[in-house]
């Protein structure tokens, strides 16, 4: 048996760092910005010829299923393309839509829509986002106030989804509801009669978009799912989403020390490189300390995540990750900005972009202190 | 002219309150960015024609000559109805500046203009291989029979295209030791040879500036002090801008939308956020006291040693603490750049934050601080 773990770990191996070199191809040796320079601000937010480019190497399909036309992988291996592409901003919504709409998705119950849509998502032609958020700050996905009515053959959905992550330019929303009282999901695409989208700008150059639902028709097939499965195919797509934004901000922290570290061996001051004076020899350490301690926790709860034997624990993992992820990839960016002195304070300077970009990714999807008061409420009902 | 320190302190006060309730801009109650001077202007021309835009200079030159107890007091009453300070180095800076060290006739030509807004100043220290070893600076002044020739590049000096004036450093002496062979200059900004170039800033505002002077002519007049005396005349203002930045006011505001957001969303009945607001509404409470201390220090005419380091640390981190948190409280607002409506509170988190960030950085980094006071006030060795 250890053999053949042995020998499963040295493919898994293998395949990751295949998986990890493309990445790096992609973004141009590793962090190559321009194009997240380019884009930010502008309406479309991101570039869907990239997403193309991203569907063939068949990263939106890592959490699908080979039945369905995707690669039957885990969050081990989209953390790798996540932690990848943000170290160099890459706008594209691979956690709101490959992870977190795909997600929901692929756990709710119905069939026909998984049979129709998941090869089109993987292939990049569908790009879905989950709408499930209502209030900011809140995290308990489970009651959404946004009601669905039923009537003959379907529902009318009315309500005001916010918040919502890759809107720009998606096409369909998994919208959450309360349907006879109890939650279900909606397939809900954004040219449907009675659905208004509105974008709002973030400290990244991305957007959040409001989706407001007047009487909104949707035919009983677009459900995805109902009762229960909704509730958790929701809670595991937020969970997922936490995980693999928590591998976003590992890449960006840890781009963001590489640069300082740069910044520190070239700035001379005093007639020295700053780098040499121990107060920021110091400072670099301990922001190297808080990468590593993120860095450890994501590969082990990226691994124990899909594994998880219930629905609290698995919860209780991504709010550890996401907790000391957004915690060190703050300090990171925060203090790099300290580290390069008044030029990191220019709109010019590349760690900027990492401090937003932290900014935002620590924000959304529940803060560190969300997260370790879920982690604390969860693992003592366990009883850890 | 008014003396207002013959007034009792409690009716200084009750004056300074029904002034800034009645005559301040509403829309810049609190603002946690840094004001423009166009934004400015007319609440400038108040104060002005109210005898308040210098409370620490002397009345002969049109101050307050504000003694010690009545000077907390307006700044407490502006910090309690939310009073931006307007670009202001000129009050602050420049004109003890010229009072201490200038000519009669750079008292008389630049004093007057600087009171009543006519002139605006920036201040052109910085270099880009000049920051924190200021001294290091390279720009050039050269006497050419009457005039001085200056060459060189300044880099983010605040505010500079606001301005109708810079003070600056310049280097006069290559011989000697780096601090001993620079001077302190005055200059029109309109003077042929100037380039002024904003920067665009963390919080996308164009704020800061790059000055460039090629072959800028000036009088004789514009050297202020002793020709390269200019280092000791910097010195002599940085403990008083140091006073000045140590003041709470900055994290006063911040806090002051932090509480607001906070019963908002009614955070209060949650202890963890009551403990970690109790926490920064200390570390601020404590910071007005260590900085009253100072503050009586200065009025009594005593000079402020290097432990004035330790109040910039404090103020400016504790203001980063306040944003930080503040952003946290925001949740997805909070990254959402703009003003933004929390329960029909309105607070630009954003803002807040990134303002917060360079206080660290500029007028002698913490790092710089920390350096100071190891040295000079631990006296460890090195
Ligand atoms: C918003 C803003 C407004 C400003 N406005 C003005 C203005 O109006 N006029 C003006 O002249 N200047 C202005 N400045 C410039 C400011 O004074 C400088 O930024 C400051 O002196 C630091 O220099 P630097 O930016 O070159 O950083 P550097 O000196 O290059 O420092 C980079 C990093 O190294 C650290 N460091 C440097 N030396 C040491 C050491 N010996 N030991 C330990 N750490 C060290 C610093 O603390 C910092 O973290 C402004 C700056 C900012 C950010």
């Amino acid at each position: 048996m250890t053999e053949r773990l042995a020998s499963r770990s040295a493919a898994d191996g293998a395949h990751r760092t295949l998986l990890a070199d493309s990445v790096t191809a992609f973004t141009g040796r590793g962090a190559d910005i321009a194009r997240a320079r380019r884009l930010r601000g502008s309406s479309e937010e991101y570039d869907r010829a990239a997403w193309r480019r991203m569907a063939e190497l068949g990263w939106l399909g890592i959490l699908v299923p080979d039945t369905h036309g995707g690669l039957g992988l885990g969050l081990p291996e989209m953390g790798i393309v996540a932690r990848g592409l943000a170290r160099a901003l890459a706008p594209e919504p691979l956690v709101a839509s490959a992870v977190m709409a795909t997600t929901a998705l692929a756990g709710g119950g119905s069939e026909a829509l998984k049979r129709e849509h998941l090869p089109r998502l993987v292939a990049g032609e569908t790009v879905p986002v989950l709408a499930w958020q209502e209030t900011a700050g809140a995290w308990d996905a489970a009651s959404p106030a946004l009601q669905a009515r039923p009537l003959e053959g379907g529902y009318r959905l009315t309500g005001v989804k916010r918040f919502i992550a890759g809107a720009a330019q998606a096409d369909v929303f998994l919208v959450s509801a309360l349907a006879d009282a109890s939650p279900a999901l909606f397939w809900v695409a954004r040219d449907t009669a009675g659905v208004r989208l509105e974008l709002e700008p973030l400290a990244d150059g991305r957007q959040f978009g409001t989706l407001t639902l007047t009487d909104a028709l949707v035919s009983r097939e677009r459900v995805v799912a109902r009762g229960r499965q909704a509730a958790d195919a929701l809670a595991r797509a937020l969970d997922y989403g936490a995980a693999v934004a928590s591998a976003e901000l590992c890449g960006v922290a840890e781009r963001a020390l590489e640069i300082s570290l740069d910044y520190l061996r070239t700035r001379v001051q005093f007639g020295k490189p700053i780098g040499s004076f121990q107060a920021l020899q110091h400072r670099g350490v301990d922001l190297y300390i808080q990468k590593e301690l993120a860095g450890a926790v994501l590969d082990q709860v990226l691994e124990a995540l899909g594994e998880a034997p219930d629905a609290a624990s698995r919860a209780a993992l991504a709010s550890r990750l996401k907790a000391r992820c957004s915690d060190a990839a703050l300090r990171v960016t925060r203090e790099s900005i300290q580290l390069h002195g008044a030029i990191g304070f220019t709109d010019d300077c590349d760690i900027g972009l990492y401090l937003k970009r932290a900014l935002v990714l620590a924000g959304w999807l529940g803060s560190a202190t969300q997260h370790r008061r879920r982690y604390v409420a969860l693992s003592s009902e366990n009883g850890k | 002219m008014t003396d207002w320190n013959a007034m009792s302190d409690e009716d200084f006060r009750r004056e300074a309150r029904e002034f800034f309730e009645s005559e301040y801009p509403p829309a810049l109650r609190y603002i946690l960015r840094r004001a423009r001077w166009h934004e400015m202007k007319e609440w400038w021309r108040k104060l002005y024609e109210k005898g308040w835009i210098a409370p620490n200079w002397p009345r002969e030159w049109g101050g307050m000559g504000l003694e010690a107890g009545k000077m907390v007091a307006l700044l407490e009453e502006m910090e309690r109805h939310g009073v931006a300070r307007a670009p202001d180095q000129g009050i602050t800076q420049v004109g003890p500046i010229i009072m201490q060290f200038g000519t009669e006739e750079q008292k008389r030509r630049y004093l007057p203009g600087t009171l009543s807004g006519e002139f605006i100043w920036c201040q052109g220290y910085s270099e880009p291989n000049a920051g924190s070893d200021l001294a290091s600076l390279q720009t050039s002044a050269i006497r050419v029979d009457d005039e001085f020739v200056i060459n060189g590049q300044k880099i983010w000096t605040s505010l500079a295209d606001d301005a109708t004036h810079i003070y600056l450093l310049a280097r006069t002496d290559r011989q000697v030791k780096k601090q001993a062979g620079i001077s302190f200059f005055i200059v029109n900004l309109q003077t042929p040879g100037i380039t002024i170039r904003p920067i665009r800033n963390l919080a996308g505002h164009e704020e800061f500036c790059q000055v460039f002077f090629d072959e800028v002519r000036v009088p004789l007049s514009a050297l202020v002090g002793q020709l390269n005396e200019g280092w000791n005349i910097a010195k002599a203002l940085l403990s008083f801008e140091r006073l000045n930045i140590g003041s709470p006011r900055r994290p006063q505001y911040a806090l002051h939308r932090l509480e607001a957001v906070a019963r908002a969303r009614g955070l209060f009945a949650d202890p963890g956020f009551v403990d970690r607001y109790a926490a920064v509404k200390l570390d601020l409470e404590d910071l007005a006291a260590l900085y009253g201390g100072f503050v009586e220090q200065a009025k009594r005419g005593e000079a402020l040693g290097p432990e004035i380091s330790m109040l910039k640390i404090w103020a400016m981190e504790t203001w980063q603490r306040v944003t930080d948190l503040l952003v946290e409280v925001g949740e997805e607002q909070g990254v959402m750049p703009g003003v933004q409506d929390v329960a029909g509170v309105k607070a630009d988190f954003l803002n807040a934050f990134y303002y917060a960030r360079p206080a660290t950085i500029y007028g002698g980094s913490s790092e710089i601080q920390r350096n100071i006071l190891a040295k000079y006030v631990l006296r460890l060795p090195g």
